[in-house]
Formats: structure tokens, C-alpha cells, sequence
């Protein structure tokens, strides 16, 4: 398969569940009067979940939380990750690399869905708790990541070159080394975003960071299996829409890859 | 060792007081302070911290809160199930994730490469619990082939294969997409070397080739990747406990969760924590194994 097709199917696959989780909240009326629980047909297309709700209309609501999540736990361990890359990459002081990296070792050695739940143990987060434990989980691989590509960057000429000219720090670090590590940061970040979704819809689906009744793709897969003999439209509906946006996501930047590789 | 530090220091440095939090909506003053007690909250971190860790030396990991049983007697019921899960995933992972992964390299660039690098690709990333869903729905509700779950069937799954054909299978997805990938890649690599083309030369058979001269240098990238393996089985037997609900460590340790038993966690966690910790080390050797040059170079 040439690499086009291979980008047009990951557009196609993502397209779906990524206009339904952006766009779906805009589309949903008033939520109606709940009905009897797991009923097929009658006014609801999709017929109604485990309280009685319209599926339909759950499923346009229940996409946002998902995508927002994951985007937002992406972004904030990079956040994290490439201050403390960047820094222990350019510093000539011994303690203060071993000071921010040693610590992420010993994270990176712990399973990471035993880590959310380990928390969840004790706090009960929310959606933004979610995000920040995911992100958490994520840091120290992005930050040995940017970190390798950064002391590649670091230990070039151009680098002492920079230093002889009095360059400040700041312009060392963010300037030159910073925005030679963009493009392994580009890679990283789809390989990322797919594992970060992975963790944001598995941890919902056993009931971290979710009220139990919330409009979430995964929730509704969790709350409605206890009638998937009944009404199976209101589990295969969302665990479809999940496969799509997962798989799409893992195409789409495997063959962007693949693009930029060849190049 | 620094697993012990991590899991504690996590459970314990968390803000709030622990007590009230367990004690749920309703705090009740005689709960806290029964808890409190429990717990010996009232005496220092770093005591109960030492407390805990020569207990665990010995085998002991405390009581729950809930029940009031050892944590052990969790830990030894829910073993069963789980370690059988994850030695049946293991034993089917090795030779489906290789003999994918030789046979995409075998025919590359053909039908059948094309055919298994896209499966992989996409089911790579798909979450457990929604793939395992769409199986359930379909090959036990609407063709009815297999139990959906393994309800009512206790500890002993192994009277009862059928139920486990879905959770193993479900398990695999995951692991034998990313170990077969790794394998076609050095497969690819090592076939196209030269000492392959050499050993070609001499008139040695390809099966041979294949099998005695690519395939050990294939290895060594995907052990490690099967160390990595060892964190998504984890997941996934934790997800897929809970899908077909299966009474093993995993949903010992969500159900602890949700009662927020935490020396039930702790300990859990402690178990999990130190498997993953030696199987790495493990793959570590067995891959330094495969590659001397690598220890060379090092």
C-alpha cells in the first residue's frame, strides 16, 4: 500500500469519531425524558442505556471528554518533560542531571495502569486529575526521549561555537538545541497521543477520573454491559467509536512518519 | 526496593487525611478513629514506612480495612486465575508474535506482509476493553459459540476452557501486534545482510538461513520489547479480568480500589510492581545474551 493510501484510510478511519467527539456536543437537543432502561426503538434511535437515557444522544456528548483528555494529558507531559530534557541535557552539573532523571527511572519501572490506580486509591480524581496522572505516567519516557535528542544537539560544534560567542543560555537552550529536538518531538508525539488515549479510555472505563454516570465513550461501554443481551447498540456503538479513533490515530501518524522518513 | 519507597511514599504523601478519606461520605467519628488506629496514623511516616518493609521481608503485608483478612490470603486467592492467564498469553505470544512477524518477512513487500503489517498496525492500539466487547457481542451473544464471561465458574478455569478462548485471546491482541512488527523489521534487516546473502552463496538451504543464521539477530530488539510486553499484559489482565469477570489479582486490586482498602493496594502493588522489576531484568540478560556486541560496545 503506497503511503497516500495508507494517510487517506487513517483520515477515513479517525474521521468518524473525531467529528462526533468534536463536534457532537453542538448537535444534541434537550435531553428528553428518561425512558425504561434498555429498550430498543421506539423515539430513540439508538434505543436507551442503563438509566434509561438516549444512547444517541449520549454517544454525541460522550466523545469530547475522551479526545480532550488525552489531548490535554499529551501536551502537559511535554510540558513537563522538555524543560527537564532540555536542562539536564545542557548542564554541566553532574548531581543536578542525575537530580531530575534518576527519579523518572524509577518511575518508568512501575507499570502504568497500577500507577493511576494506585493513586485513585486514595483520591478519587476528576477529569482534569485524569489528565495530570496520565501526563504523570507519560513523563519520564518523553523526557529520556527528548533528552537522548538533546544531548546529540548539545554536543555539537555549534554549540560551543555559541558559548564562545557569549550566546546567553536561554537562547542556547531554547534557540538551538530546542528547536533541534522538534523533530524527534514530532515523532514522539503521535507514537504518544496513541498510547495517552489508550491509558485515557482504559482508566475510564474502570471508573478513574469519571462520575459513573457520565456521558464518556467508555463509561458507556463499563455501565451499559450489564444489558448487552438486551441492548447491544448502547455498548457496540461506543466500543466502535473508540476502536476507529484509536486505530485511526495510529495510522494516520505512522504513515505521517513514514512520509517524513522517505523525505 | 525503590518500588516499596514509590508505592509507599505515593499512598502516603498524597494530601488530605487518609482516615477521613477512607472513612467514605458519611464520616463517622468511632470509623476515622478506628482507621486511624488501624493504620497507626498517629505515629510517624518514616515508623510506619519501617514497620511496613521488614513486614513485607517477612511475608507479611498487613490487614485490610474492610474484611480484616491478610492481605496475603487476597493475594494468594486471586493468584490462580491470573497466573494462568498470563502463562497461556506468554506460551501463545512467543510463537504467533515470531511466526507472524518471519512469515510478514518472508514474503516482504507481497500480499501476505501487506496483509499482516496493516492488521498489527491498526489493532496495536486498540484498548482491550473495547475490543473485547465487540468479541463478546459477537461470537457469544450473536453466535453464540463461547460463554461471554466467566461468571459463576469460580478459580477453576481451567474445567472450563471455553470461557477462556475470549480473555486469552483478547489479551494477545495487543502484545502480539508490537512483538511480530519488531520481528519482520530485523527479519527484513538481517535477510537483506550481507552475511545472509553469504551464507545464501555457499548454497546452505534457506529454511536454514532463515532459521540458524537471521532469525537469532532478529532477537535481541524483540526481547526487550517483550520486557515492555510484561507492563501491557499487566493492563490488560487487570482490564480483561474485569471484562469477564474473573476472580484474579486484578480484580482484587479494583475492587480494593473502589473500597479504597489501601494495604490491600499497597500490597498489590508491591507484587506487581517487583514481577515487572524482575522480568525486566530478565529480558535484560537474555537479550545481553543475544548480543555480545552490544556489551562490547557498551
Amino acid at each position: 500500500m503506497t503511503t497516500h493510501r495508507r494517510f487517506a484510510l487513517g483520515l477515513g478511519v479517525i474521521a468518524v469519531p473525531l467529528f462526533l467527539a468534536l463536534l457532537g456536543p453542538l448537535f444534541t437537543g434537550e435531553p428528553g425524558p428518561r425512558a425504561t432502561s434498555f429498550t430498543l426503538g421506539g423515539d430513540h434511535w439508538l434505543g436507551t442505556d442503563f438509566v434509561g437515557r438516549d444512547v444517541w444522544q449520549q454517544v454525541l456528548l460522550g466523545g469530547r471528554t475522551v479526545v480532550v483528555t488525552a489531548l490535554a494529558a499529551t501536551a502537559l507531559a511535554y510540558l513537563v518533560a522538555v524543560p527537564v530534557a532540555l536542562v539536564s541535557a545542557l548542564t554541566r552539573l553532574r548531581w543536578l542531571e542525575e537530580l531530575l532523571m534518576r527519579p523518572l527511572d524509577v518511575l518508568l519501572a512501575v507499570p502504568s495502569l497500577l500507577l493511576i490506580l494506585l493513586v485513585a486509591s486514595v483520591l478519587s480524581p476528576g477529569a482534569a486529575g485524569l489528565a495530570l496522572l496520565v501526563a504523570l505516567v507519560n513523563v519520564p519516557d518523553a523526557a529520556r526521549i527528548v533528552r537522548a535528542a538533546a544531548g546529540e544537539a548539545a554536543a555539537r560544534p555549534a554549540v560551543e561555537a555559541l558559548r564562545m560567542q557569549g550566546e546567553s543560555w536561554w537562547r542556547i537552550a531554547v534557540g538551538y538545541v530546542g528547536r533541534s529536538t522538534m523533530r524527534t518531538l514530532a515523532a514522539d508525539a503521535g507514537i504518544r497521543l496513541t498510547g495517552v488515549l489508550y491509558l485515557v479510555s482504559t482508566a475510564a472505563f474502570l471508573g478513574v477520573g469519571v462520575a459513573p454516570d457520565a456521558a464518556d465513550w467508555a463509561v458507556m461501554v463499563d455501565r451499559n454491559r450489564t444489558g448487552l443481551f438486551v441492548q447491544p447498540w448502547a455498548v457496540v456503538v461506543p466500543a466502535l467509536l473508540i476502536v476507529a479513533l484509536t486505530m485511526g490515530t495510529n495510522l494516520l501518524f505512522d504513515a505521517a512518519l513514514e512520509k517524513k522518513g522517505r523525505r | 526496593m525503590a518500588v516499596v519507597l514509590l508505592v509507599f511514599a505515593l499512598t502516603e504523601a498524597l494530601p488530605g487525611d487518609a482516615a477521613v478519606a477512607l472513612a467514605g461520605d458519611q464520616p463517622d467519628p468511632a470509623r476515622i478513629a478506628a482507621i486511624r488506629e488501624a493504620m497507626h496514623l498517629d505515629r510517624p511516616a518514616y515508623e510506619r514506612l519501617a514497620d511496613w518493609a521488614t513486614g513485607l521481608l517477612h511475608g507479611d503485608f498487613g490487614t485490610s480495612l474492610t474484611s480484616g483478612r491478610p492481605v496475603t490470603q487476597y493475594i494468594a486467592d486471586g493468584f490462580g486465575p491470573t497466573l494462568l492467564l498470563a502463562s497461556l498469553t506468554l506460551a501463545l505470544l512467543i510463537p504467533i508474535g515470531f511466526g507472524l512477524g518471519v512469515l510478514a518477512a518472508r514474503h516482504e513487500g507481497r500480499l501476505v506482509d501487506r496483509l499482516v503489517s496493516s492488521v498489527t498496525l491498526a489493532v496495536y492500539a486498540v484498548p482491550e476493553f473495547a475490543l473485547g466487547v465487540l468479541l463478546v457481542t459477537v461470537l457469544a451473544i450473536k453466535l453464540a459459540w463461547l460463554p461471554p464471561t466467566a461468571l459463576g465458574y469460580g478459580t477453576d478455569l481451567l474445567a472450563h476452557p471455553a470461557a477462556l478462548v475470549l480473555p486469552v485471546l483478547v489479551l494477545l491482541s495487543r502484545p502480539v501486534c508490537s512483538l511480530s512488527r519488531l520481528v519482520r523489521a530485523g527479519m527484513v534487516d538481517a535477510l537483506a545482510s550481507p552475511y545472509a546473502a553469504h551464507a545464501r552463496r555457499y548454497g546452505v538451504p534457506g529454511a536454514r538461513v532463515r532459521y540458524a543464521h537471521a532469525l537469532p539477530n532478529a532477537l535481541a530488539p524483540a526481547v526487550q520489547q517483550l520486557a515492555r510486553t510484561v507492563d501491557w499484559l499487566l493492563c490488560g489482565v487487570i482490564v480483561v479480568e474485569a471484562l469477564f469477570v474473573i476472580p484474579g489479582l486484578g480484580t482484587v486490586l479494583l475492587n480494593a480500589v473502589a473500597e479504597r482498602d489501601v494495604p490491600v493496594v499497597q500490597g498489590l502493588a508491591v507484587v506487581f510492581g517487583v514481577l515487572t522489576v524482575v522480568l525486566n531484568l530478565g529480558a535484560d540478560l537474555v537479550a545481553h545474551r543475544l548480543t555480545p556486541r552490544a556489551e562490547v560496545a557498551a
